[in-house]
């Protein structure tokens, strides 16, 4: 009856597990140290961490398997802890023991888990955490009693400052070198013999299932009656299995429930060891967390505390992540002329700069907004908030079929999806976990900002209502809401339809709450940042040079011979035109006067822009520098004696100059329109023609899949300004106001600005966060389903927005 | 000795669980965090918003919707 395992002498694997806040990550670092990695489950979105502790003189690998409060295996990811036990993940292997932690300060509830553990006979130490704060409450636990009751030795440890990890290791070092003890509770005795039935039963089909299943997989499949290992019963074993199995299981229950007799069994032993094991003073008075606990889940101090500290959150990664991104955007740009000034014109060239190193900065530009929102759930997580967060926010989030747990991501979400579908792995509930994971690209995040700012300030008029309503701002916040309002009935129909599952229990414990730790707060950043860049990272860069290459091959001779033969007249007619001396051999002292007269006129030009708010102020300005700058030139041609040749020779230079500046951006303007790209954007256009769009902008559109604020950058370079213009610059927006179609007519009415808005605020246009779900998710299926749901529901809004705003004349 | 079932209970109350009912699985989950038969449960408070509900139960505190606790029958001491 016992098929306790014999560990091999050799090298050891033991698995960590237990209650989640337990104490139980501490627990692996303090075991393992640095030296841990992801390892990734192929099939579930959970993922767990392996490391390796060193002992005096062997080396154990442990595996941290995710924090569960049974064993019972409703879905995938939770039949992992079952599977990783038994050995039977693939790359991972199988452990020759298991370290069990349980909290010493709600014991009975850990213990559960524990005699479920126990039944599969691996040799076991229990790692008692949180005895101090057992002791803070009045409980005391006798260790002997407790080792004595589970059968196997107790090492109470405290990880965060390191005691007890030495004794652990060593009785564990002791236990591995013996076979485990199986854990016999007293069943009644129709359920033990149901069980025995099945598991004989079970042995028949090994042969089919293809591994030999254990005792407590009876014991399971026999209460659950559902879930993976069933399906895959079912599977084998056909309608025979159904029928034998059911026929056992009602034997077994006797009329009774069977989840009913597993508990009380369970808990009824745990209570007789307890009574031994645990001596709790009756303290009267509240725990410092239930002190704690009367302010922030307070009606409205709860409530104040938690929008202030949302409010914070947000503000946080939405502004404050701004100058660190700034600060990688201009450092991959420098970085980009540096390495570009240093190489020949080319494809090479524009390969390095535009794909690899745009690339790579398009990567780095998320990790300000990611490590800011972990850290701000590290700490939270850590101290105990997040639950409390759920708790307050749950009756809002359950009515779109959510969790109170999906709140912060989806919040975050207006920052940057990214964060937002990392943070998603605080849901515990799979199915809500994939929801919100979809649900989040569709709140408005700070990329599609440059769109709407673009668009509304071309073509939305500048008008005030009731005196400080304004239309710009009204328009700004209805493309927010349009996502928002999109994702609800998304949320409904993905949790009733596909995502169904019978009960999404929302029973949440609430731990106590603790300081967090700073070690594990840097290390959460350090694996969530180093995991996004390494795994989303490639994704994000491939598709990155993928667009590039579309838009730069098939470059043609014949453009360049167009525009060449162009910039050759414009220099023949330039050096016709001078006379005396050439300025641009920069020897006369003269030309760097002019210059530097020309350059304090556009800084001042520049200065006005920025501090001069009114328009007819504006201009006053404008025209009183030029007069400046004139006089000033005027003044200094007297001085010299070449005086006017130079001033003629000079404006001829500066003509030329703009000239040439203008010839490029036609040139890359033509280049885009023959690239692959354009040719799509031709190939597409009678698609997008019903949106009020054009083969230009069809293109932009799908230019703008690596990341959405591109757009702004191709419209600028297919519209022949050259690609640094940004969605401020006033050249742009007179660009767009005034392009006109091949007929002559307007390319862009209000109607068309409004469709584009729209079709960005819901299309799935941003690589990184598909690669981002499909490294959460652990499959393709979904980053594919949300692109093709996105891109189609936003052409449908876009079809209907113009169609309707053109119908209503605008 | 009245019975209820939890969700009916004032904040404050403490009670006995005398049985959980409810669909397979949520059964199965409610009685797996130790709200099961025998029991005492005390009620800890609301979330603001009135749902879900915070009980204290073998020593640790535990939230649940009001749809879920209405599936577990107690017993206050009269």
């Amino acid at each position: 009856m016992s098929e306790a395992s014999h560990p091999r002498e050799d090298h050891h694997t033991v698995a960590l597990m237990g209650n989640p806040n337990t104490g139980k990550s501490s627990l692996f670092s303090a075991l393992t140290g640095t030296r841990q990695k992801v390892a990734n489950f192929p099939g579930v979105t959970v993922d767990a961490k392996i490391g390796t502790a060193r002992f005096e003189n062997s080396e154990v690998t442990v595996i941290d398997l995710p924090g569960t409060y049974s064993l019972a295996a409703r879905s995938p990811d939770e039949r992992v802890a079952t599977d990783a036990l038994l050995g039977r993940i693939k790359g991972t292997p199988k452990p020759d023991g298991v370290i069990i932690v349980l909290d010493a300060s709600s014991l009975d509830r850990n213990a559960y888990i524990a005699t479920q553990v126990l039944e599969f006979g691996l040799p076991a130490v229990v790692a008692l955490s949180m005895v101090d704060v057992a002791e803070d409450r009045g409980i005391k636990v006798d260790v002997d009693k407790l080792s004595e009751a589970l059968g196997v030795p107790v090492v109470p440890v405290n990880a965060p400052n390191g005691t007890g990890i030495k004794e652990l290791k060593e009785t564990l070092h002791r236990s591995l070198h013996h076979p485990g003890k199986l854990l016999e509770l007293e069943y009644p005795e129709d359920f033990r013999r149901g069980v025995d039935t099945l598991y004989d039963y079970l042995c028949d089909l090994s042969v089919q299932l293809g591994y030999k299943p254990a005792r407590p997989e009876a014991l399971r499949l026999l209460v659950d009656g559902a879930g993976p290992f069933f399906e895959e019963c079912e599977e084998v074993g056909g309608a025979e299995f159904t029928g034998k199995f059911f026929e056992i299981r009602e034997r077994a229950a006797a009329g009774r429930s069977l989840s009913m007799v597993e508990a009380q069994t369970r808990y009824g032993a745990i209570g007789r060891w307890m009574q031994e094991v645990k001596q709790a003073e009756t303290r009267e008075g509240r725990t410092k967390t239930d002190r704690i606990d009367a302010v922030l889940t307070h009606k409205v101090w709860g409530s104040l505390v938690f929008v202030v500290l949302m409010a914070l959150i947000f503000q946080s990664i939405y502004a404050w992540s701004g100058p660190f991104m700034d600060l990688i955007d201009e450092g991959f740009g420098s970085l980009g002329d540096w390495v570009g000034g240093m190489m020949s014109d080319g494809a090479l060239k524009s390969l390095v700069t535009d794909g690899v190193i745009g690339g790579v900065g398009g990567v780095i530009i998320f990790l300000p907004q990611i490590l800011i929102l972990f850290l701000f759930i590290a700490i939270l997580e850590d101290l105990g908030y997040m639950a409390r967060a759920a708790f307050l926010m749950d009756k809002v989030m359950s009515r779109f079929g959510l969790s109170g747990r999906s709140f912060i991501p989806l919040l975050s979400g207006f920052a940057c999806a990214i964060p937002a579908i990392m943070g998603a792995r605080v849901v515990e509930d799979r199915n809500t976990r994939l929801t919100t994971m979809f649900l989040a690209p569709f709140m408005s995040c700070t990329a599609r900002l440059p769109v709407y700012v673009l668009f509304i300030a071309a073509f939305v008029p500048e008008q005030t209502y009731l005196g400080f309503i304004e239309l710009q701002g009204l328009v700004l916040l209805a493309m927010y809401c349009v996502g928002a309002l999109v994702a609800i009935p998304t949320a409904l129909v993905l949790k009733k339809g596909i995502l169904k599952s019978k009960v999404t229990p929302f029973l949440l414990e609430l731990p106590s709450y603790k300081r967090p730790r700073v070690k594990a707060v840097a290390r959460t950043l350090f694996e969530k940042g180093g995991s996004f860049v390494k795994r989303a990272g490639t994704i994000i860069l491939a598709v990155t040079i993928l667009v590039w290459a579309a838009g730069y091959f098939p470059q043609s001779d014949d453009i360049d011979a167009k525009y060449d033969s162009q910039i050759e007249a414009a220099e023949a007619g330039y050096n016709e035109a001078i006379t005396a001396f050439d300025p641009e051999s920069e020897e006369d002292s003269l030309i760097a006067e002019f210059k530097a007269i020309d350059d304090a006129h556009t800084d001042r030009l520049a200065e006005f822009e920025e501090t001069v708010e009114d328009e007819d102020t504006l201009e006053t300005e404008i025209l009183a520098s030029d007069k400046q700058r004139m006089a000033e030139m005027k003044a200094l041609a007297i001085k010299s004696d070449k005086h006017f040749d130079a001033m003629n020779n000079y404006t001829a230079w500066v003509r030329l100059e703009e000239t040439r500046s203008e010839i490029e951006n036609d040139r890359a303007g033509a280049h885009l329109e023959n690239s692959y790209l354009g040719r799509v954007g031709k190939f597409i256009e009678p698609a997008v023609e019903p949106l009020g769009w054009d083969w230009r902008i069809g293109m932009a559109a799908i230019a703008s899949f690596p990341a959405r604020e591109v757009i702004v950058a191709t419209l600028g370079t297919i519209f022949n300004l050259g690609e640094e213009e940004d969605e401020e610059s006033e050249d742009l927006r007179t660009i767009v106001r005034n392009a006109e179609r091949p007929d002559g007519s307007k390319l862009f009415s209000l109607a068309t600005a409004l469709s584009i808005m729209v079709f960005f605020a819901l299309c799935a246009q941003c690589a990184a966060t598909l690669a981002v779900m499909r490294r959460e998710m652990n499959s393709w299926k979904w980053p594919i389903a949300s692109f093709v749901y996105m891109t189609g529901l936003a052409y449908v809004c876009a079809l209907i927005t113009y169609q309707v705003a053109s119908a209503l004349g605008a | 000795m009245p019975s209820y079932t939890l969700d009916k209970l004032p904040i404050g109350a403490t009670a006995t669980i005398v049985d959980v009912q409810g669909d397979a699985q949520l059964q199965q989950r409610i009685l797996e965090m130790g709200v099961l038969p025998g029991i005492q449960v005390e009620v800890v408070r609301f979330a603001p918003l009135g749902d879900p509900i915070e009980i204290k139960v073998m020593g640790y505190n535990l939230s649940l919707r009001k749809a879920e606790a209405m599936h577990v029958s107690v017993e206050t001491p009269a």
